[in-house]
């Protein structure tokens, strides 16, 4: 026997000690150095700024109605939305609120709310007129013109029943629920648009979390005292998804079953679609709670394989299911094949999964000082974006532990957390948060996150969500030191949302290229518009656009302004 | 030194203070079952158990036990032998008895619950003796810094730990454990870890488990072949050390060395066959190896482990 042996018989059990570290869970040790520790090579400057409600306008406040029954939905909602719903090229703002179901009758009414772009850092409440109430316990928000008459319409997640919101075009909407057929009842969380057969239009998929109702409620909490805190969802039952195909006649068949989707029993937090195997066809990741991930394998006719766990992004290293929440997806280090991004909960770290190319994924969140920065994070909204308009694509991850209780029994975990931000330096990433601004290290109870730049000034910015508070709308000053060109994509025979497009451009040395994903983030819908970020470079040289299916077609333009938003239609050959 | 044993009989006071309600429980449960009994020897033993003549029942229940083939009875029988063999400061009985109670009972919870009260009572004695006999011992020394890191006093147990080295510097396993503080903290000081680990290894070249937490801190800043290094040498140590050979299959994989990954993995799962890390990692090292088969027949077991686990803390 070594002495090796003899020590580590001495400690306690090494198992033991392994497994109350997380495997020696020492990623705690690290995270405080890698969080908090400023790096003397990056510069201290405000990157985003927040704008109050006093200027914004937006006094809307999400409430919880926080419950002694300790609802679980009352601590995982809402979304939020940039949206352009009347095209007057200015981003307006969706959130979501919770509403009355079997086990919340708020005291006086909620609502959803809707916000017009006043064009001068001001918004307007425009709910009412627009008719968006809401009209249960919301949840998320997925934006996307289902019939292809070029107006934005809404689909609102909802516990126990979903509603989709046909944008009349003339500042109003209509529910259409019944006729379009996607209720989806249940408690659906987020939801995502996109083109899943490449007939040109765009179809529905919708998270499902896990069966519940006030019925169904059980007891997580202090038996003596019989105080409740939120459940682990381990002990409720999971739910398939659903997905929903576009007759292209404004109802949706449901085909949740015969595409391979409803097989797999999900407790779905987060969606991101994206062509992660290159063949042409959209994929599906799906984050669940306490389930495996899914990564739903579009395999044409209609079909899709779920493979997560083989392809190495359904369970953690070791083998076991993780708190899946928030999702993205992009391919960060351009290689061409999208990479993908999910946040957990505390110990668990989140994941940075590089593609290979193959089908499998490679956890790259500890080498990019991800996993140790976030061991004791919780992770909801999050989207990679070029923040800084280098052409480098970044990530923002925004944080907050879903039980309110937390403090008390977890040393070093918070309810609110702040934000965290990775800047992409070409060979990887580096945590640039606390160099970016006081709002990371501003405490939060975030959990949507919405990308849209509300002042067209091409510096994306952001509007994060937080359960039972008001929203945060920051305004992005880090993209406006570099030169951009914005671009809006109008699919003809794609689908009209260009979702699944490719775009590539040139500029001078650099040339890099932006998938147009479908969701990602958390019960989030973003700013259809893609930003291609310069550096200091003062000149596009060429881009191409790679339409989806069944379009493919590919168009290349030169002569291309910049510092401005430009439309291009598909098939047209020219921008505008 | 008095304090030795004050401070390590804190986090164990309870489980001493609880004794006595415990043994109250078990007589409880006891005398339901003795009122039904007749007036066979064990009975008879039990009934003056109950009255507190364990002096002359602890001969009759200890001829008893041996004979008594009812289950539910000698399960009676030999709670008092415990009971009595407690009171009347019997060690060497109360031992023997609850390991028999063990064994013959694994699952029950009033055994479970009688075995942790004694046995850190035993413990409580033992640091008392410790303390009265060498209280100047490094392992006196040790107990106390070992106590307040139990509290989670971490700052006091590095002193502790400190001084334990100011006057055996050459002391096996205080460096680690320096080390291993060092990372429990939170937040954590992984600097100072890897120093006192790297130390540890000064003084003894063994300490496999210092290697792994070397490569730990490695593994998680996704430094991959810096910790292959650290595993490598934690399981060339210690062939027994399982946990090493997860760790250098994971690290091997996550640096695409899916060939090399397969063969510490392998191991692993022939060594933990219902942990699910295992198999996982196995079957990505088959997947990205082309040995399709193999990677499903992991996977299988991956889920099928999985669903057995009960959820403790989560892991990254």
């Amino acid at each position: 026997m070594t002495s090796g042996r003899s020590h580590h018989s001495g400690i306690l059990s090494r198992r033991r000690f392994l497994q109350a570290l997380g495997l020696a869970g020492i990623g705690s040790g690290i995270c405080a150095p890698a969080l908090f520790s400023i790096e003397p090579s990056l510069p201290s400057k405000t990157a985003f700024e927040e704008i109050t409600s006093n200027i914004s306008g937006i006094h809307w406040t999400h409430v919880s109605g926080r419950s002694p029954m300790a609802h679980l939905p009352e601590t995982v909602g809402a979304g939020c939305a940039f949206l352009d719903y009347d095209n007057d090229g200015w981003m307006d703002i969706y959130l979501v609120n919770s509403g009355p179901c079997d086990f919340y009758e708020p005291p006086s009414p909620l609502h959803n709310a809707l916000y017009r772009n006043n064009r001068d850092g001001s918004f307007t409440d425009v709910t009412q007129r627009a008719g968006v109430l809401g009209n249960a316990y919301g949840m998320g928000v997925a934006v996307g013109d289902y019939d292809g008459d070029g107006f934005p319409d809404l689909y609102i997640t909802q516990y126990p029943n979903s509603i989709l919101y046909h944008n009349n075009g003339d500042g109003t909407f209509t529910d259409v629920t019944a006729k379009a057929g996607v209720a989806a009842p249940g408690w659906a969380t987020s939801a995502v648009w996109f083109d899943y057969d490449n007939d040109g239009r765009l179809d529905l998929f919708v998270c499902r979390f896990v069966d519940y109702s006030k019925a169904k409620v059980k007891f997580c909490g202090d038996l003596i005292t019989g105080e409740r805190h939120y459940c682990i969802p381990s002990i409720y039952d999971p739910m398939p998804c659903w997905l929903f195909h576009n007759n292209g006649d404004g109802t949706f068949t449901d085909v949740s079953r015969e595409s391979g989707i409803g097989q797999s029993r999900a407790k779905a937090w987060g969606a991101v679609a994206a062509d992660l195997d290159n063949d042409g066809r959209m994929d599906l990741y799906v984050t669940n709670d306490t389930v495996a991930n899914f990564l739903f394998a579009n395999r044409g006719k209609g079909r899709f394989e779920e493979i997560g766990v083989m392809s190495g992004v359904g369970v953690s290293g070791f083998g076991k299911p993780r708190s899946g929440m928030g999702v993205d997806a992009a391919d960060y280090d351009q290689d061409g094949w999208i990479d993908l991004f999910e946040a957990n909960v505390d110990q668990e770290m989140y994941s940075l999964y590089h593609n290979e190319k193959d089908e499998g994924f490679t956890d790259a969140a500890n080498p990019n000082g991800i996993g140790v920065a976030t061991r004791l994070m919780s992770g909801w909204g999050l989207k990679f974006l070029d923040y800084d308009n280098d052409g480098d694509i970044d990530l923002l991850l925004c944080n907050g532990h879903p039980d309110d209780t937390v403090e008390k029994r977890i040393e070093g975990v918070k309810f609110r957390e702040p934000m965290l931000l990775f800047r992409n330096t070409g060979k990887g990433f580096e945590n640039a948060s606390l160099q970016s601004g006081s709002i990371f290290s501003k405490p939060l109870a975030a959990r949507g996150l919405a990308l849209g730049d509300f002042d067209n000034d091409g510096a994306v910015d952001l509007l994060v969500s937080q359960n039972n508070g008001p929203p945060v709308l920051l305004r992005n000053l880090a993209g406006r030191e570099n030169h951009w060109l914005g671009i809006r994509l109008v699919g003809t025979k794609a689908n009209i949302d260009a979702i699944g497009a490719k775009v590539t451009y040139q500029s001078g040395g650099l040339q890099r290229h932006q998938f147009k994903v479908g969701g990602g983030s958390y019960l989030s819908s973003h700013d259809p518009r893609m930003v291609l970020g310069l550096g200091q470079r003062t000149k596009v040289d060429w881009l191409e656009v790679e339409w989806p299916q069944p379009s493919g077609r590919k168009e290349r333009f030169t002569d291309l302004p910049i510092g401005r938003y430009i439309t291009i239609v598909e098939g047209q050959g020219k921008w505008k | 030194m008095d304090s030795v044993a004050e401070r390590f009989s804190k986090w164990i006071l309870i489980f001493g203070a609880a004794l006595l309600l415990g043994s109250a429980g078990i007589a409880q449960v006891t005398s339901k079952t003795a009122a039904s009994a007749t007036s066979s020897g064990a009975e008879g033993g039990i009934n003056l158990a109950l009255k507190g003549r364990c002096s002359e029942a602890l001969p009759i229940l200890k001829k008893a036990v041996a004979q008594v083939t009812d289950k539910k009875l000698k399960y009676d029988v030999l709670m008092s032998i415990v009971h009595c063999a407690m009171g009347l400061e019997q060690t060497e009985t109360a031992v023997r008895t609850l390991l028999e109670l063990s064994r013959n009972f694994p699952q029950d919870p009033e055994v479970l619950y009688l075995s942790t009260h004694y046995y850190s009572d035993l413990a409580l004695r033992a640091s008392h003796e410790l303390a009265a006999i060498a209280p100047l011992s490094p392992q006196a020394q040790q107990l106390e810094a070992e106590a307040f890191e139990s509290q989670g006093d971490w700052d006091k147990a590095i002193t502790q730990y400190r001084m334990i080295l100011e006057r055996n510097p050459q002391r096996h396993g205080i460096h680690y454990r320096l080390g291993r503080l060092f990372l429990t903290k939170t937040p954590a000081d992984s600097e100072n870890a890897k120093k006192e680990l790297a130390e540890e290894l000064k003084t003894d070249p063994g300490s496999a488990a210092s290697e792994f937490l070397l490569g730990e801190i490695a593994r998680q800043s996704g430094q991959w072949e810096d910790a292959i290094v650290h595993f490598e040498k934690a399981a060339k140590l210690d062939e027994g050390f399982t946990e090493a050979y997860l760790a250098l299959g994971m690290s091997r994989n996550s640096a695409g060395k899916f060939t090399d990954a397969v063969a510490p993995l392998e191991s692993y799962v022939k060594m933990q066959p219902d942990d699910p890390a295992g198999h996982y990692q196995l079957a990505t090292a088959y997947a990205r190896t082309g040995r399709r088969q193999d990677a499903q027949r992991q996977m299988a077991l991956q889920q099928e482990t999985a669903a057995k686990a009960p959820r403790t803390l989560a892991q990254p």
